[in-house]
């Protein structure tokens, strides 16, 4: 019995790192720039096809592909930015609702994206396969995918990556600044504009490199970003808004409780788990784990 | 006849207080002012008795009910009425719509609440722009439309926030007569307002308050040679020399 | 120059539902076309209904769950408890109403975007929920299943809300549109939808008008929900068939969104037009490309949306609108009237 349990707990970790590499991206946007990325899932999909493709036409390792498809996730979130989000904001000064506007803005690109990937990539799950994709540690009665526990790995150093990227550097200052409030930082002689810009590309660039990360053993479809997505924006409610190391907990909390619980209870619970655990924050925590905002 | 009482009001946001142990007392059909430097506290002490903000400590009395920590909604059904500093009005409706909002507070069905609307905006002489959009009138138009809506929901007392800011001078002289107006025909009015030639000539009574405190109460030429209005506004050095009489 | 408007508007107005009432009629070759008239009304229906909590400034993103609760609730009651549907869709609108209570009572007072997201969340819950589970207590619920609806007399049985022929549906989803569009109109002329318009407009200024902002929105959502169980059961009979995957499904909540926004989502009439719009469109599509263009007509949807929100954000209702307007002007003479008061705009 405590044999199951630990290794229930230990596969909550590991799906927990992936949960909270492809959360911590969304947490950066969502805290800094405040919209609810919808397309973040299909951003994931994105990288990771970019990825799986590098790997299937010219055989690179997808670690190795982590440096190419990472810059080009950073451009292409600077673009949206850029291009789709900033017109909403600037006629904010209008009377136009613009949170509800954004929202619906990535929803439809996230339609857009995911269904673009439908029709030219069909709808077969890919998968990559690199020699050390069945590699495992052994610990007792743990068998723990490399692959997997990599992931986890970096995960962390993301997150740890990116706080020290916010608490230390200027642009890190200037980022804050800016997500704290906008008006004030202008004044200050910040280009919010083009901050925000680079929040974007930076989540996206760092959802990319879990991304690629995934792919040893995660397959691939057009379809696989919204649940990822929904999983995302729950983990960052919970971990609180603003808070990396926050979004990093909260990603292996749920997936810790949906391993665990999923011993007690019918897979069928345990998916929901999660979404209860969001309208229970939402009621009753808005500050979530660690944050610094309120929800 | 006193309409509304205020006693001991207090309010804190974390370590600061706002509003420290306020009372006064007003009587129907007055015109109180309420000033004071920026941060005295003018704007929260409208903020808690409309409703907006529980207090801490006090009570809020008005008409003999007690109205502390009531909704705002709930405190305009009882015959309180506000104004917004910065105004609010509703973008996408026409001025008519506007003010027909706050005019369902005492009708029955549109019908009614549309002849209300029309009389309130007639008393405010704001009639000819009823069919304009909320968000094409400017600045002294959205001042004359939150009086009318505020009229319109029939409320005994109105709290008028700063009603004359954005106005240049000639505006504000034709605002100060539709207040002295409104007054005639019965409206109570507390008016929190900066500028002092405004204040002296339209309340016969006035509230100083500075840094979270009723400093000084009384007529307009009390409260300005009173030393502790001059050192509160001006600094201590101007209190020191012999007040006189301002006209 | 208002009173000709009106009556402009009036005349058009009847004018085009007398050629909707013709049109199963000259149609009745092409039972697709009718198919597709059918959903233009079924969604126009839905989204109408659903529109109800965005007038009071509200973004659903699960109402499909609505959809599913009514056409589940009074399929149920039919299969096994012998209801008939025309009776059941309302014990589905009550039973839409109560959910409504639960999900809405909390959430309502959230900012938007976390309301749009606990709406989803709720709706994957209660699918998750239906799709994986036979029996609640002595209710047959059948899980993945869904509900195949029996047919009485092959088919034809008025009494029980089944048809033979495309025809009677196409009346019973004209006349629900027409009717939920109409109760839309009508209460915005009351305070309820003046309230709406104001707790939409800025919520601050509204309460301090007297106005109960967290009572008027519910009642705008249990409204919607009640509503939107209604075309539920229309949904059912029609399809003959409802299941949570689909009746209960994201999809189904954000194709709502989609006719609302793209028509204009705080309108009267605009998610009628979206419904007119997108329907068509992603009918034919899908018609037209088949298999193997799997997920092109989303896409289309996607870029629509997308297109709308960037340059028209209050949707195609005011182009519409400006558009029979100027249509009104050229076919009616011009005499110059006495500008009335006149409601804000549709």
């Amino acid at each position: 019995m405590a044999e199951t349990l630990i290794s229930a707990l230990v596969a909550g970790l590991l799906v927990g790192g992936l949960y909270a590499v492809v959360a911590i991206g969304l947490s950066l946007i969502f805290g800094i720039i405040r919209v609810i990325n919808f397309a973040h899932g299909s951003f994931l999909m994105a990288s990771m096809y970019a990825g799986f493709w590098l790997w299937h036409l010219w055989g690179i390792d997808p670690y190795l592909s982590i440096i190419i498809v990472v810059p080009l996730a950073f451009l292409g979130g600077y673009g949206v930015q850029h291009f789709l989000i900033r017109p909403m904001f600037q006629r904010e000064r209008t009377y136009v609702v613009e949170p509800l506007g954004v929202l619906l803005l990535m929803a439809g690109l996230d339609m857009v994206m995911a269904n673009g990937a439908l029709l030219f990539f069909k709808s077969d799950f890919r998968a990559v396969t690199v020699l050390y994709g069945s590699a495992a540690i052994r610990l007792g009665f743990l068998t723990i995918p490399i692959t997997r526990l990599v992931l986890l790995v970096i995960s962390v150093f993301l997150a740890f990556g990116l706080s020290w990227l916010l608490s230390r550097t200027e642009l890190g200052n200037g980022i804050r600044a800016v997500g704290q409030n906008r008006e004030a930082a202008a004044l200050c002689g910040l280009n919010v504009y083009h901050i925000f810009a680079l929040t974007f590309g930076l989540g996206c660039a760092v959802t990319a490199f879990g991304g690629c990360a995934m792919l040893p053993f995660y397959f691939v479809d057009p379809s696989m970003g919204l649940p990822l997505a929904i999983k995302s924006f729950i983990i960052v409610v919970l971990g609180g808004l603003g808070s990396i190391p926050g979004a990093l907990l909260a990603g292996l909390m749920i997936g810790v409780v949906e391993s665990v619980g999923g011993q007690f209870v019918t897979a069928t619970s345990a998916s929901i788990f999660s979404l209860i655990i969001f309208l229970f924050i939402v009621f009753f925590r808005p500050k979530g784990l660690m944050g610094v905002l309120e929800a | 006849m006193a309409i509304l009482e205020v006693n001991n009001l207090t309010k804190r946001f974390g370590g600061l207080t706002a509003v420290n142990d306020l009372s006064f007392t007003l009587n129907e059909s007055e015109i109180l002012g309420l000033i004071g430097p920026n941060g005295a506290g003018k704007t929260t002490v409208f903020n808690m008795i409309a409703g907006f903000y529980k207090p801490d400590n006090g009570r809020v009395v008005f008409q003999d009910q007690d109205i502390t920590g009531l909704k705002p909604y709930e405190v305009c059904r009882r015959g309180v009425a506000r104004t917004f500093q910065v105004t609010k009005p509703f973008l996408d409706s026409t001025v008519l719509n506007n003010v027909m909002v706050g005019a369902f507070m005492q009708a029955h069905n549109a019908a009614e609440a549309r002849d209300i609307a029309w009389k309130a905006l007639e008393t405010i002489e704001f009639g000819d722009r009823a069919d304009a959009m909320g968000h094409e009138i400017n600045v002294p138009d959205r001042k004359r439309l939150e009086l009318a809506r505020a009229l319109a929901t029939g409320a005994k007392l109105l709290l008028l926030d700063e009603p004359m800011a954005g106005l240049i001078p000639s505006e504000k002289g034709h605002i100060i007569d539709l207040l002295r107006k409104i007054n005639q025909e019965g409206f109570t009015l507390v008016v929190v307002e900066h500028d002092m030639k405004v204040v002296m000539s339209l309340c016969p009574r006035i509230i100083l308050m500075d840094r979270a405190m009723k400093l000084v109460e009384g007529t307009p030429e009390e409260v300005c040679s009173d030393p502790k209005a001059i050192t509160a506004y001006l600094g201590e050095e101007y209190a020191a020399r012999d007040p006189e009489p301002r006209r | 120059m208002k009173q000709r408007s009106i009556s402009f508007n009036w005349m058009a107005v009847a004018f085009v539902l007398a050629i909707a009432m013709i049109i199963p009629f000259v149609l009745e070759k092409h039972p697709y076309y009718v198919h597709i008239f059918i959903l233009v009304f079924l969604f126009g229906y839905l989204s109408t209904a659903w529109g109800l909590v965005g007038q009071s400034g509200q973004l659903s993103f699960g109402h499909a769950v609505f959809v599913g609760l009514g056409g589940y609730t009074s399929t149920i009651l039919f299969m096994d408890y012998g209801v008939t549907p025309w009776v059941g869709m309302f014990a589905g609108a009550i039973v839409a109403t109560l959910f409504g209570l639960i999900i809405g009572y909390p959430t309502l007072r959230l900012r938007g975007p976390y309301f749009a997201l606990s709406t989803l969340v709720f709706g994957l819950i209660l699918q998750t929920y239906v799709v994986n589970t036979q029996m609640l207590g002595p209710i047959n619920l059948r899980g993945a299943m869904g509900l195949l609806l029996p047919l009485k007399n092959g088919g034809d049985a008025p009494a029980v809300f089944q048809f033979a022929t495309k025809t009677p549906y196409y009346f019973i989803a004209l006349a629900m549109m027409v009717s939920v569009v109409l109760l839309s109109y009508l209460l915005n002329r009351t305070r309820i939808g003046s309230y709406w318009t104001a707790i939409r407009s800025d919520q601050e200024a509204a309460e301090s008008l007297g106005i109960n902002a967290g009572r008027y929105r519910l009642l705008a959502f249990l409204l919607s929900c009640a509503l939107t169980a209604l075309g539920g059961t229309l949904w059912a009979q029609y399809f003959h068939y409802i299941n949570a995957e689909r009746g209960m499904a994201l999809s189904l909540s954000i194709e709502i969104v989609l006719v609302g926004v793209v028509g204009g989502w705080q309108t009267v009439s605009g998610p009628m037009i979206g419904a007119m719009i997108i329907i068509p469109i992603s009918e034919l599509l899908r018609a037209q490309l088949g298999g193997g263009f799997a997920g092109l007509h989303t896409l289309i949807y996607g870029l629509i949306l997308m297109g709308v929100i960037l340059w028209l954000p209050k949707g195609l209702n005011p182009l519409v609108m400006r558009g029979l307007k100027w249509l009104g002007d050229r076919l009616w003479s011009t005499s110059p009237s006495v500008r009335t008061p006149e409601d804000s705009g549709r």
